[in-house]
This record gives structure tokens, C-alpha cells and sequence, in this order.
């Protein structure tokens, strides 16, 4: 008993209380959600098994998405990647009555003004999508393999900027890991820092 | 695309498409504006009312938000952005970087957190003009860009411009604003007599030990990291705190392999983000390039707690019965030379050493070959393993009671050493291999941290903190031997001592017990009664040994009794071990969980709290002897079991008795190199809270109290 008591003394002193990290890191299985889209029709992550999946998160208020939007950047990337078979999930987690938060109405519109490729645009309003892979950003990017496991997570291209321009100059991430993994290599670049808005959530 | 955009996204964002727009040249400042609202006014001013040749002065570039916007620091966490300045300066004139003041930490749902400024800010540089300057003034200009944000972001940015004259002497400018803001620059980390930062590596984290007396002064500590471009940080958190010491948790997403400490900020206040704010400017130590390990003070902390856990480990009650019988080895040897108790003690210690070491190549090795490694796991998940120690326990016991006397093989030292003491001192090596092989599955307390960090380093490091151990389990021994003086206080040899001896024997069967039943929760009862039938043929080989092998036997005999001995425990090894053991199976996992427990999956653990349950994780082994240990005092005591009860806690096994991998997973996750650990997970989207490997009560009682209570309050909150 003193032993025990000598123990948990010296152990408190060091102190073992740890906390998990929120975010699936790369490797890990993706979380499964299921969201409705514009048109009301519900689309879960399980039911796209067997093909690559990209999630890309969105607010069409926020200046690093028009970045990308903008110029089409965005919208040919969908295009490509679509095209070639991969599911493009574009999610709005933000919470009613913040900006960037769709109504299905809203998401039809802007979905047919911008011109976008997307597989499905879906309203996440409650976020709970969003906080299972830890998105924090618009634009933040996740790229899951046909087996369900993540392969990328992270910016959309290496410049940090809200600046159109710096777009012919930046490393596109996706679409460098997109390519690498439809030919069969490995991502060289699976993990970077995200960055733009924040996605606002509704407050827990 | 302009008409579109107004349509549906409504007017802002043209405005902030405008804004974005909006550069200009202003001597005096410049507005953003937003909305017919000014969102930010900038203004370049400098300390100075004049430029002398060679005599640095600083300039600063004054934001000045509206109420509730906000502009970033140099790392804007995990939004946002940080300002930027590009100069534009005549030939020969130099510019510092930005001397940014200590920010603000804002937390945001989703638990997005971001460091900025609100109201004002003044982003300072120092500037060096050349030591002769030709014209009667300078024109110095900038062109700063910022991201200011409230609900939404909006970039923002101005060329601005400082028209100095230049003189032979000046007088200061703008004092007040240059003073307010200097005074909220971090300062360097004082002198290791005030303060102390020290850095260490666990698995996915970094640890930022902070130790100094000021700290006590200040109620709010918080670390600001400033994380290179190739790390990605999570959220530092206050780990432990005590008068005068702090210990951040750095979370690492994704990092250089051997990261091992961080630029940032220590900030310290009486309130978080309070006005009276200090900050020590921590630097990311120097041993972070590729061919460096981490810094040595690191090291040499985990290899004494290395040490420490060594030592703890004897305490162990894994290892109990092999201690009993090395302070029993003590007492016979009371009256032998000083120096044959020396050797022995010698021996010993090498015995221990020989299976750390061996251990540790092992893990090299299995790391080495990609494989998960985890402390304990991989030798006791392995029923062959659990069985073959069996095996050895029960020869030792069987020797306890004198059912034969161990005579070794030929050593290479016959030569240099009597007879009896060669068989004295290879006896004393196996002793100190056995009581390490029994004490592996203890997972001590310091151990549990020092293998953590391990597991994370090179093999030399790995290799140092086996010898580290080794030398800490085996410190009690060589120094009673070193001074055998001690031993008198031991009691005098006499007849007694046979008794003893038996009595050993029967403390190894009590292991024995012990671990059969863990091969029992591995293989099931069929599984336990094949091994244990194949003990009951060693036995009786032992016993043969015992009562036909002996010196007045002749050699014929010996060598034919010999011979059945090996056919018979390779006869019985084949059938019981190789068939009937091998094939035998638990019947099912249900049968293991008794009580209000339910078994363990991570499925199960989601949909319990999606629905809105508090859940405790018991991660567990059949082998694990401080688990059971916890489970009996602690967690099945009445009054704990009745409040999981009362506060509705779901409470889950994880069983880890086989090393299943997706446990495996989680428990690296934890930073935890095996069982036991205990995790009480609050509610959803709640950080969940690990308990220390040896549980009191109290300390279960106390936190499901404070959880229980914070669950429903938030609960109240949200209807």
C-alpha cells in the first residue's frame, strides 16, 4: 500500500494527463457523414467507397475562396478530377446566421452563377461533418483513397494569400496528390497547413 | 461574374472585392473601408523627428481596427493571416524584421483558436540608414497588407510613406505610442536563475517545461507557438502546473521526424489576453537539424527517470518473487568472502543487463522492420511467450523445493573459476535475466514516460534507456554486494534457510498461477489445461533429473534416462503445445466482460457519445498485474461502481490481452507504450481526460463528480 501511495505521489508529479488530437490525421479511416445536398438528396462518404474522394470546404463569402473561384481555378480542377472519376464533395459547415452559411436555395444559385464542377455541394449547417475531420479553414482540402483512408489534408496550393495572382506561381497540393495517387504513386506532400477563413461553426 | 456575385451573395462581397482593391499612396494614413464603415486606418510613424547618418531608428506601422475586427500575428494560428510589410528603401539603407507585440489568443467554435490584435496595433522595424546620406530628406515607403476579420475576412492594404529630414542630431517622436507598444514586446528568456525552459519529445508531442519563480505571480500562463514552415501545431495546453513550474503539451499534426523543440512564446498575465501582459521569447533549440538528436538535457532527464523506473520496478509485485529469492541468495552468502558475494552481485547485474540489452535490439530491430512496438505488448500478447515463462517459474520452483539440483553446462570460464562458484555465478546471471523477463509486463509509472519518449528516438538513445533501466533495477544489488558490510543486518544462516527455500518455491507457483491464468484468458480453459499438462511432463522430467541423474548413477544410466527425459518434453511439447494448445480458442470475447462493463470498439464508443453519454475506457490485459490491481481496489470498490452508477457513465473494456492492433492504435495515440490506461471521455466534441496508470479512488470520485456536473450545466446551457 505504501508502495502504491510512493507511486501515485511520483506519477502526479510528472503528470500523465494527455488529450487526443481531434483531427483523423493522414492515414487514418475517414469518418463517415452523410449531409443533403442543394437538392435535398443525401449523400454519405460510405456510399462513395471505391473511388478517390475529395472534400473541399467552402464559404463563398470568404476572399481565399473567391481567390480560388474567381479565376476558375477551382471550377477546372473539378472539372479534371471529376472527369477522370474522382467524387468532389464541396461542404458548407457554416453555422445559420454567420456568413457563408447556404440555404439550399442559396447553394443552387451559386452552384449555377459560379460555374462550379463539384459531385455535390453540401450544407453542413450544424457542422458536425466539419468538426470530424477537424476543417478549419475555407478553403481546407481532404483527398480520401478508394479504401476509405486519408491521403491529404490541408491548403489547396503552397502560397498563403488571398491574391489571385500568386495562383500561376503556387503548387497545387490537390491536384499534385490527385495525380500522383490516379497513377499509383505515393502523395509526396500529405499533409500541409491550411489556410484562409475560418469556418464558422455554430458555438457547442 | 460581377452581376452574379451581387445576386446571390449579397452586396458585402463586392464591397470586400473592392477593398481588396483599394491601394493607395497616403503620407498621413489610410482607411479601409467596408460598408461605408471605416474598418481599418493605417499610418506609418517613426521615433524619430529626423534621420541621422548610421543611427538606426525604428519605424512602426499603426493599425488602428474597428471595434470587434481584428489583424494577425506573425502565426495567425489556424485561421487567417499575418500583416506584411515590403520596403521600399534608397541603396545602402537596411530594414530589421517586424517586432511584433505579444498578441491576443481568440478561441472561436469549433475550436478554432487564432492569435491577433483588436483596437490598435504597432508593428515596429528597425531601420539603419547609410553612414552618409547625400539628400536633405528621405523618402522611406511600404506596402503593407493585412487580413482584418470579425465574421467575415476581408484583405485590406496601403502603400504608405515617411518623409524624414535628415540632420546631424534628433529628438524623439511619437514616444508614448512607440512606448506603449515596446513595452509589449516579449523579452528574451531571463537568465537560467530566473527562468528555465526545457524541452522533451513524447511520441507526437513536444514538452515545454517551464520553471521559474515568477511564474506564481501570474494566475493566466498560455505558450504561443511559432512553428517553422514545415510543422504544423495543434493546440498548446497546460499539462501540469505547480508554483513555479509550467509544463505545456505541444500537439505536432505533422513535423520533422526529430522536432524536438519550437520557437514561441511564453505569455503571462493575471487574466488570459490581459493588458499587463509579459512574454518570454522562447527559441527553438539549436539541436533540431537532421544529424543532431534532441538536446542532451532532454536525454539525460528520461534516462533518469529511466533509472528511477528501474529501480521502482523491483518493487514491482511481478518481480516480488524473484527479489525474495535474491535477498534469500543474500543471506547464504552472509558468510561467504566479501569478494565471492562481489562476483555474484556481478553476475547478477549482468544478467539483468543482458536481457535490457537484448530487448532493446529486439526493438531496434521490430522498429526498424516498420513494425508497432509497444512496451510489454509484444512479449506478453504473445501466448508462447507467457507459456515458455511458465516453463521457467516451475523448473525454479521445482528446484525451490529440491526436487533436483541445477547443474549447468561446460561454461568457457571453468578455467578461471572454481566449480562451485562457476555454478554460483551462472545461477546469479539467470537470476538477474528471470527477475528482468518477470518484470517487463509492469509498466512503472516513470517507465511508462521514459519508453514513450524512447520509442520516439534513435537506437543509440533506445539502447541508452534500456541501460539506464537496467542499471536502475539492478543499483539496490551491486551496491549490497559492494558492501556486503550491509548484509549483517540480514539474519544469520542456519537451517531456517531450507524452509525459506521451500516457501520460494511456493511464492513461484503463485506466478505460475498468475500466469496461466493469463494463458487462460489468451486461449481459453482448453488452452490453460494443455499447458498446463505440458508442465506436468516437465515436472516429471525435472523430477527424473532429480532422483536418477546423479554423480553416483553410472554414466549409461544417466545418459539413457537423459534421453527419455528429452523425448518426453519434446514428445509432449508436439502434442499438447504444437497441436492441442495451438489449435485451442476463447470461446468468446463476451465471456471475459463480467459485471456492468461492455466490451470495447470505437464504433461503440462514437455511438455512445453521439447520444449524449459520458463514457470511461478501461484499456486492460489479462497479464497486466497493475490493472488488476486497479480494478480490484479501485474501479469494482463499491462506492466507485455505485458512482458510474449514479452519474450514468457507460463504462468500456478494451481488452488487450492478444495486442489487438486497433487498441494498439489507440493507446500510441495516448503516448502510452501498453496497459494500463484509463480515459474518461466527457461528452462529444470534448477533449478526453487520462487518468495516471495507478488509480486511487479519490481520484475517480473527484472527476466524475466535476465532469458529471460540467456535462449537465452544458447540457442546461444548450436548451
Amino acid at each position: 500500500m505504501n508502495t502504491k501511495l510512493v507511486l501515485t505521489a511520483l506519477t502526479s508529479l510528472i503528470g500523465t494527463a494527455v488529450f487526443a488530437a481531434d483531427a483523423p490525421p493522414v492515414g487514418s479511416a475517414a469518418p463517415d457523414f452523410s449531409l443533403p445536398d442543394a437538392n435535398g438528396k443525401t449523400h454519405s462518404l460510405s456510399q462513395y467507397k471505391g473511388k478517390y474522394v475529395v472534400l473541399e470546404w467552402f464559404n463563398p463569402q470568404c476572399p481565399f475562396v473567391k481567390k480560388h473561384y474567381g479565376g476558375g481555378n477551382m471550377q477546372n480542377l473539378q472539372k479534371e478530377f471529376t472527369d477522370k472519376g474522382v467524387v468532389w464533395l464541396t461542404i458548407d459547415s457554416n453555422a445559420p446566421g454567420t456568413e457563408g452559411n447556404l440555404t439550399p436555395e442559396d447553394a443552387q444559385k451559386i452552384a449555377t452563377s459560379w460555374k462550379t464542377h463539384e459531385t455535390a455541394l453540401l450544407l453542413d449547417p450544424e457542422g458536425n461533418a466539419g468538426r470530424a475531420y477537424g476543417a478549419k479553414n475555407t478553403p481546407n482540402m481532404v483527398i480520401i483513397n478508394p479504401e476509405g483512408k486519408l491521403i491529404y489534408r490541408g491548403a489547396i496550393d503552397s502560397k498563403a494569400t488571398p491574391n489571385p495572382s500568386d495562383i500561376p506561381s503556387s503548387t497545387n497540393y490537390v491536384k499534385a496528390a490527385l495525380d500522383q495517387s490516379l497513377s499509383g504513386k505515393s502523395v509526396s506532400t500529405p499533409e500541409t497547413k491550411p489556410y484562409g477563413c475560418s469556418v464558422k461553426y455554430k458555438s457547442s | 461574374m460581377l452581376p452574379n456575385l451581387m445576386r446571390i451573395a449579397s452586396r458585402q462581397s463586392v464591397y470586400s472585392l473592392l477593398c481588396w482593391l483599394l491601394v493607395a499612396v497616403a503620407p498621413h494614413g489610410l482607411a479601409q473601408n467596408y460598408q461605408g464603415k471605416q474598418l481599418v486606418k493605417a499610418e506609418l510613424l517613426a521615433d524619430t523627428t529626423a534621420i541621422v547618418a548610421d543611427k538606426p531608428f525604428t519605424v512602426g506601422l499603426l493599425l488602428r481596427m474597428a471595434p470587434g475586427w481584428h489583424t494577425y500575428w506573425k502565426f495567425s494560428g489556424d485561421a487567417g493571416l499575418p500583416t506584411e510589410m515590403k520596403w521600399k528603401l534608397p541603396p545602402g539603407w537596411k530594414v530589421g524584421d517586424i517586432q511584433w507585440p505579444i498578441p491576443l489568443k481568440t478561441v472561436d467554435p469549433g475550436d478554432i483558436e487564432t492569435y491577433g490584435y483588436e483596437n490598435e496595433v504597432l508593428l515596429m522595424q528597425e531601420i539603419t540608414p547609410p553612414s552618409k546620406i547625400d539628400d536633405s530628406s528621405a523618402k522611406l515607403s511600404t506596402e503593407a497588407n493585412w487580413l482584418v476579420c470579425e465574421k467575415i475576412c476581408i484583405p485590406g492594404g496601403a502603400t504608405l510613406q515617411l518623409d524624414l529630414p535628415v540632420a546631424s542630431t534628433s529628438q524623439p517622436a511619437n514616444t508614448d505610442v512607440f512606448a506603449r507598444y515596446r513595452r509589449l514586446l516579449p523579452q528574451n528568456l531571463a537568465g537560467p536563475d530566473v527562468a528555465r525552459a526545457d524541452w522533451s519529445r513524447v511520441g507526437s508531442d513536444l514538452r515545454l517545461k517551464i520553471t521559474g519563480e515568477t511564474l506564481a505571480k501570474y494566475p493566466a500562463v498560455d505558450f504561443f507557438p511559432l512553428p517553422e514552415q514545415e510543422t504544423i501545431v495543434g493546440h498548446p495546453a497546460v499539462q501540469s502546473r505547480n508554483n513555479n513550474e509550467i509544463v505545456f503539451r505541444i500537439p505536432l499534426e505533422s513535423a520533422p521526424k526529430n522536432l524536438s523543440s519550437l520557437a514561441g512564446l511564453v505569455v503571462f498575465a493575471q487574466q488570459p489576453n490581459g493588458d499587463d501582459r509579459a512574454a518570454w521569447q522562447i527559441t527553438s533549440a539549436p539541436g533540431v537539424s537532421a544529424s543532431r538528436p534532441a538536446p542532451s538535457r532532454g536525454i539525460f532527464t528520461f534516462l533518469l527517470f529511466g533509472f528511477l523506473g528501474g529501480i521502482i520496478l523491483n518493487l514491482m509485485p511481478c518481480v516480488l518473487p524473484v527479489i525474495s529469492l535474491k535477498i534469500f541468495g543474500f543471506v547464504q552468502q552472509a558468510g561467504q568472502s566479501r569478494q565471492k558475494i562481489f562476483r555474484s552481485g556481478i553476475a547478477f547485474t549482468i544478467g539483468i543487463f543482458a536481457w535490457f540489452i537484448a530487448l532493446a535490439v529486439l526493438l531496434i530491430a521490430l522498429k526498424g522492420a516498420g513494425r508497432d512496438v509497444t512496451w510489454g505488448g509484444f512479449q506478453f500478447t504473445n501466448p508462447y511467450f507467457v507459456l515458455a515463462l511458465s516453463v521457467i517459474v516451475l523448473v525454479f520452483a521445482l528446484n525451490l523445493f529440491g526436487v533436483f539440483e541445477i547443474s549447468l553446462p561446460q561454461p568457457v570460464t571453468r578455467n578461471l573459476l572454481s566449480t562451485s562458484e562457476r555454478k554460483d555465478l551462472l545461477g546469479s546471471f539467470f537470476q538477474g535475466v528471470f527477475a528482468t523477463v518477470l518484470a517487463t509486463p509492469c509498466t512503472a509509472p516513470f517507465l511508462g514516460t521514459a519508453l514513450g519518449f524512447a520509442f520516439t528516438q534513435s537506437a543509440a538513445i533506445i539502447l541508452a534507456m534500456f541501460i539506464a533501466i537496467a542499471a536502475g533495477m539492478s543499483a539496490p544489488y551491486l551496491l549490497l554486494s559492494a558492501q556486503p558490510a550491509w548484509l549483517r543486518f540480514l539474519p544469520r544462516p542456519g537451517p531456517w534457510m531450507l524452509h525459506v527455500k521451500q516457501f520460494m518455491g511456493f511464492l513461484l507457483l503463485a506466478t505460475l498461477l498468475f500466469l496461466l491464468y493469463v494463458v487462460g484468458a489468451q486461449r481459453g480453459l482448453e488452452g490453460a489445461i494443455w499447458a498446463s499438462c505440458f508442465l506436468l511432463v516437465i515436472s516429471v522430467a525435472c523430477w527424473m533429473k532429480g532422483a536418477f541423474v546423479v554423480p553416483t548413477a553410472s554414466a549409461v544410466k544417466r545418459i539413457v534416462v537423459l534421453v527419455l527425459m528429452l523425448l518426453l518434453v519434446i514428445g509432449s511439447g508436439l502434442y499438447f503445445i504444437g497441436d492441442k494448445f495451438q489449435s485451442a480458442k476463447i470461446a468468446s470475447l463476451d465471456s471475459q466482460i463480467r459485471g456492468d462493463w461492455q466490451p470495447f470498439t470505437p464504433e461503440r464508443l462514437q455511438t455512445e457519445l453521439e447520444q449524449g453519454r459520458t463514457v470511461f475506457v478501461d484499456f486492460t490485459a489479462a497479464w497486466c498485474l497493475t490493472c488488476k490491481f486497479n480494478e480490484a481496489s479501485v474501479l469494482e470498490a463499491q462506492d466507485v461502481r455505485e458512482a458510474f452508477q449514479r452519474h450514468g457513465i457507460v463504462k468500456l473494456k478494451a481488452d488487450w490481452t492478444n495486442g489487438d492492433p486497433v487498441i494498439t492504435k489507440l493507446l500510441q495515440k495516448f503516448g502510452r507504450p501498453g496497459v494500463p490506461l484509463y480515459v474518461l471521455y466527457p461528452a462529444k466534441n470534448e477533449e478526453p481526460i487520462v487518468f495516471p496508470e495507478l488509480l486511487t479512488k479519490s481520484m475517480i470520485l473527484d472527476k466524475l463528480e466535476t465532469v458529471a456536473r460540467r456535462v449537465a450545466s452544458n447540457r442546461a446551457a444548450l436548451r
